[in-house]
């Protein structure tokens, strides 16, 4: 009798049902809400005590789900064989799912309160040329997925050594704080958004302290009571203010949430990272599959001398817009230099992404004539043209948008810069931060000289380096330069025997 | 044997001077051609309002300046487009070159194509043109892309650059 594949059929730990639970509530909300809501409707319209026909329905629900979730629990299945991770899972409708597991790229892992508690994890794996993960093993131990983890790592380097055994883990190249989440929560973007979306409601807010305050004023003016308008405006000052610390708070406090303990290693040639309060996320890239690395620096950034760091993968095919992106949320940028060197040794790594290094080459001033001409000049005359009737002499003001523009061409323009050897380019580009993204030359896969008249007239042109995961421009450098460094990447890439993905 | 020879910068081959291809020589009459038949339907469209009642007449003419305007452009641009455009084939990448105010030259390696393809649409195929499409990874839509081949030109390269690129994934 020949001896079947090592492992055997199994269930996940019952925990996973937790994870099922989850997963029917966020099909439940993201699918069958409309038509679960003329049932509620029909409950509530019905005659009979409300309370009494809400807890049944809330009970018979909660009976529904609970069944369901057993029941995907029981029929889930997998088994680990030699080359390939199988899982069986349906309960109705039978699923079968086979990876193998040279075609997984990576795994990242969750950790919800319950499972860091009792040491399992929900694993999720990411194949190449799928939009999103494809498949996910709830609740397993954490010693499966360190060896899931280690099968991958040996089918991806073979004869690489330095591959990291199960449960043991490099030194961190990174660890976060809480003086780190607090820059994270202060430098979100997201936390502008938030403003604008209950800034309606802080205008009703507004209204209100008005009515207040003008509650105050009379009363002042009727008893003689000194108050006036000196304690209005500080009333209203006072209420910006504390909003604006509330959302700061709620800002760090969703960076505790998602970074906090957040940590970056190394595990043979893939990065590797894990942080959050609550439910702890674990992502990974290999090095190799690094396409452009960014280093990213906002205002609030630049008070803090922080960056932000991503490493992007080659977008997927079909109609998945953004491709994987590795994010280290804060470093400085002496740290940025040496993970980047680490990153892409041996081969490159030697120049530096730090916007503030004098290693990079200007653009040509023309630069910003295009920009003041066609943003500032063009849209201002015509705009003072077509108001001259009705505003007369006023609509001049509109000219002040020239200066605006201008000043905003020539900082850009300040910005704008590029540096490279014979293995990689590093742009910087940048209006109130700085941005600047690196690449190697051999990972290219198009690339583009563009020149307009006025270009050519300047003897100018702008250089497209198409990656796998976006365009990189230089703009407005010499044609001769960029036809240059265009000989020289195509000349990189066709020589090159490596791998690009 | 893995060799590494050192390459003097000055050597590398440019792409000054190099022989262009240009397309073929009906592609301009086809683009006209499909130019005529939308202004066509576009005309039909301004006649039928104008001899809707309650009309004004000067929204009318004005539209009929613009489409003779349009017309103009679009059938006298051809002249002046297609013979910038051309492309040259190398042993390891293509070159395309377009345009007449914004001149771009594009480098597509051969190792780099994940696939080719060639379409024609029913026009095309009345003219006997094809239009060649090459793929690279993390293209949003702007991979090259070159119209107005001959039908058995586009096939040939189509052929060619699928050998080439399937050699060099051979060699990786």
């Amino acid at each position: 009798m020949k001896t079947p594949d090592p492992g055997t059929w199994r269930r996940t730990s019952p925990f996973a049902i937790l994870f099922f639970i989850g997963r029917i509530l966020r099909l439940i909300a993201k699918n069958a809400w409309q038509s679960l809501a003329p049932l509620f409707a029909l409950l509530v319209a019905y005659q009979g005590d409300l309370v009494s026909k809400l807890t049944l329905g809330g009970i018979a629900f909660g009976v529904v789900i609970a069944t369901a979730s057993l029941l995907s629990y029981w029929f889930f299945r997998y088994r680990i064989s030699d080359d390939a991770i199988l899982i069986r899972q349906g309960v109705i409708k039978k699923k079968q799912l086979d990876i193998k597991f040279d075609r997984i790229q990576g795994i990242s892992t969750q950790q919800n309160p319950v499972y860091r508690a009792l040491g399992l994890v929900t694993v999720n794996f990411d194949t190449a040329g799928s939009a999103g993960n494809e498949g996910n093993l709830p609740a397993v131990t954490r010693a499966l997925a360190d060896s899931l983890r280690a099968r991958i790592g040996k089918n991806r380097i073979p004869a690489d050594g330095a591959g990291s055994e199960a449960g043991v883990r490099a030194a961190a190249l990174l660890r976060l704080d809480w003086r780190d989440m607090v820059r994270i929560g202060l430098a979100d973007r997201r936390a502008l958004i938030v403003f604008a979306v209950i800034g309606p409601l802080l205008e009703r807010l507004g209204d209100d302290a008005e009515r207040i305050i003008a509650n105050y004023v009379e009363r002042a003016a009727d008893g003689a009571f000194q108050f006036g308008m000196a304690g209005g405006i500080t009333i209203i000052i006072a209420v910006i203010v504390s909003v604006l610390l509330v959302l700061a708070l709620i800002s760090v406090g969703a960076a505790f949430l998602r970074f906090h303990n957040f940590e970056l290693w190394l595990d043979g040639s893939t990065l590797r990272s894990q942080g959050g309060l609550l439910t702890r996320h674990e992502h990974s890239m290999d090095l190799g599959k690094i396409q452009t690395l960014r280093l990213q620096q906002g205002i609030v950034q630049r008070w803090q001398r922080r960056f932000r760091m991503t490493a992007r993968q080659a977008l997927a095919s079909g109609k998945q817009r953004s491709g994987k992106v590795f994010m280290i949320p804060v470093v400085t940028a002496e740290l940025a230099d040496r993970l980047r060197a680490r990153f892409l040794q041996p081969e490159a790594g030697r120049l530096t992404q730090d916007p503030r290094s004098d290693q990079f080459t200007a653009v040509s001033p023309y630069y910003m004539r295009s920009r003041i001409l066609f943003i500032g000049l063009l849209p201002a005359v015509l705009v003072t043209v077509a108001f001259r009737e009705s505003f007369g002499a006023a609509a001049l003001f509109v000219m002040l948008w020239l200066p605006l523009v201008s000043a905003a061409a020539y900082r850009s323009w300040r910005r704008a810069g590029f540096a490279h050897d014979d293995d990689e380019i590093v742009r910087r580009s940048g209006l109130l931060g700085y941005r600047t993204v690196g690449l190697l030359f051999r990972k290219v896969q198009r690339v583009t000289v563009t020149q307009s008249r006025y270009q050519r007239r300047k003897g100018l042109a702008s250089l497209r380096m198409h990656m796998a995961s976006g365009s990189v421009r230089v703009p407005y450098i010499e044609h001769e330069t960029a036809k240059r460094l265009r000989d020289y990447i195509l000349y990189k890439v066709e020589s090159s025997r490596q791998a690009w993905h | 044997m893995f060799e590494n020879p050192e390459v003097a910068i000055d050597e590398l081959p440019g792409t000054d001077d190099l022989g262009w291809q240009t397309l073929h020589p009906l592609y301009a009459r086809r683009i006209r051609v499909q130019a005529l038949i939308v202004l066509g339907i576009i005309v039909v469209a301004i006649s039928a309002v104008n001899f809707l009642p309650h009309i004004p007449l000067l929204p009318i003419v004005v539209l009929y300046v613009l489409w003779s305007i349009t017309a103009m452009v679009s059938l006298l641009w051809p002249g002046l487009s297609v013979p910038r455009r051309g492309y040259v084939l190398r042993d390891k990448d293509i070159v395309f070159r377009k345009g007449v105010i914004w001149q771009s030259v594009t480098a597509v390696p051969f190792n780099r194509i994940q696939h080719v393809e060639t379409s024609n649409t029913p026009l095309d195929r009345r003219f006997g043109l094809a239009t060649l499409q090459l793929f690279t990874a993390g293209g949003s839509g702007g991979d090259l892309k070159i119209d107005g081949l001959g039908k058995d030109i586009a096939e040939r390269l189509r052929v060619f650059i699928l050998d080439k690129a399937g050699a060099s994934i051979e060699n990786a």
